[in-house]
């Protein structure tokens, strides 16, 4: 009984594991309004582009910790043809701050050069298995999912060690292979929507 | 003077009792040494002042430790290192934390590399996380997310079953 009991957990621990995108797996499109001015944005997996689709909100304070790191990256690399999706998966009755009023504030506030998209029912979070804020996937040209996981091994600029984010990207923009596809994003909790 | 004396006598034993016992440790596998060697049954709490949830469950945690006693050598780690700022400043704030909590047992306030941690604890990065562990260090139970008190009890209390 015991061995069925445990191979039933490791059936289990296997499929919690296949609710986090994989990497080479295509990654999924999402239409999604930008806090700032309503406008929509489109990401279509295999435009062409390498894309940083990253999960964040307004009210953690570890993701509130990468912004600046985030803003740098994204200035950076949006100059060598990168772009850059910022989403905001939490539940805005959970924690007020996560309004699309209170994300325009912040967006504008902090002059981010990237557009802050609200996924209100979390259903893009649960497409990619974003599981924290931040936490960060790199998409390829062809729409494949290439890194998943943090941006930096510490919030702390000066006992940072590995760069994530970077580092992919670089690999990409070189044609190369990503040596570090998938780290362990650390910070808060998805505040989930409830589905209806 | 004299009767200012009880009342500053009975300020400190009340300091006393509720003072926080705060450890900066930067290495990971000194966490473990943390444990109370007497005791049967082992419980690490990782969690932070800026986790939500962490700290709606830190009244569980002072009744289990309350419960238990020295019976149960319970550890709590603390990662507000993780958010950049003054070293001084964010241990002052957890112990205040801690003192407003009155939590005794004994917590670390973790300086070290967190993806470090995660390894030697095994757990994906999301706190809070509680781990349960037998004398001899064996894993037995953990609940990731915020705790269920009564099922955290029911557990320690079928350990200490066992060590009986």
């Amino acid at each position: 009984m015991r061995k069925v009991f445990a191979i039933a957990l490791m059936f289990l621990a296997v499929a919690a594991i296949a609710d986090e995108l994989a990497i080479g797996a295509k990654a999924p499109a999402f239409t999604l309004a930008n806090a700032v001015d309503g406008k929509t944005y489109a990401f279509k997996p295999g435009d062409g582009k390498i894309s940083v689709v990253f999960f964040t909100c307004n009210q953690c304070p570890y993701a509130k910790a990468f912004e600046p790191r985030l803003i740098e990256i994204a200035k950076q690399y949006q100059a060598k043809g990168v772009n850059f999706y910022a989403i905001d998966p939490n539940d805005e009755n959970i924690f007020a701050d996560e309004t699309v009023a209170n994300m325009k504030d912040r967006a504008v506030s902090k002059g981010y050069p990237y557009p802050y998209l609200k996924d209100g029912d979390s259903a893009i979070a649960r497409a990619y298995g974003a599981r924290v804020t931040p936490h960060v996937y790199v998409i390829d040209q062809t729409g494949t999912l290439r890194y998943r996981g943090y941006v930096d091994d510490s919030a702390r600029p000066e006992e940072r060690t590995k760069s994530g984010l970077t580092d992919a990207l670089n690999a990409l923009l070189a044609n190369k292979p990503v040596a570090n596809t998938e780290t362990r994003a650390f910070g808060c909790t998805i505040k989930w929507k409830k589905s209806a | 003077m004299r009767a200012f004396a009880p009342f500053a006598a009975f300020c400190l034993s009340a300091a006393t009792v509720f003072a926080a016992n705060l450890v900066e440790i930067k290495e990971p596998a000194r966490v473990t040494a943390s444990f109370s060697a007497k005791a049967p049954v082992r419980v690490v709490n990782v969690w932070a002042t800026w986790c939500v949830p962490c700290v709606e469950e830190m009244d569980d945690l002072r009744a289990i430790s309350d419960m238990f006693g020295t019976r149960v050598s319970l550890v709590g780690i603390s990662l507000d290192d993780m958010i950049p700022g003054d070293r001084t400043a964010i241990k002052r704030k957890v112990t205040d934390f801690l003192d407003n909590k009155r939590i005794t047992y004994i917590n670390i306030y973790y300086s070290g590399n967190s993806d470090a941690l995660a390894d030697k604890l095994r757990f994906n990065g999301e706190i809070p996380i509680t781990i349960v562990y037998d004398r001899s260090g064996r894993e037995v139970w953990r609940q990731q997310g915020k705790l269920d008190r009564n099922k955290a009890i029911a557990e320690i209390r079928k350990q200490l079953g066992r060590n009986r």
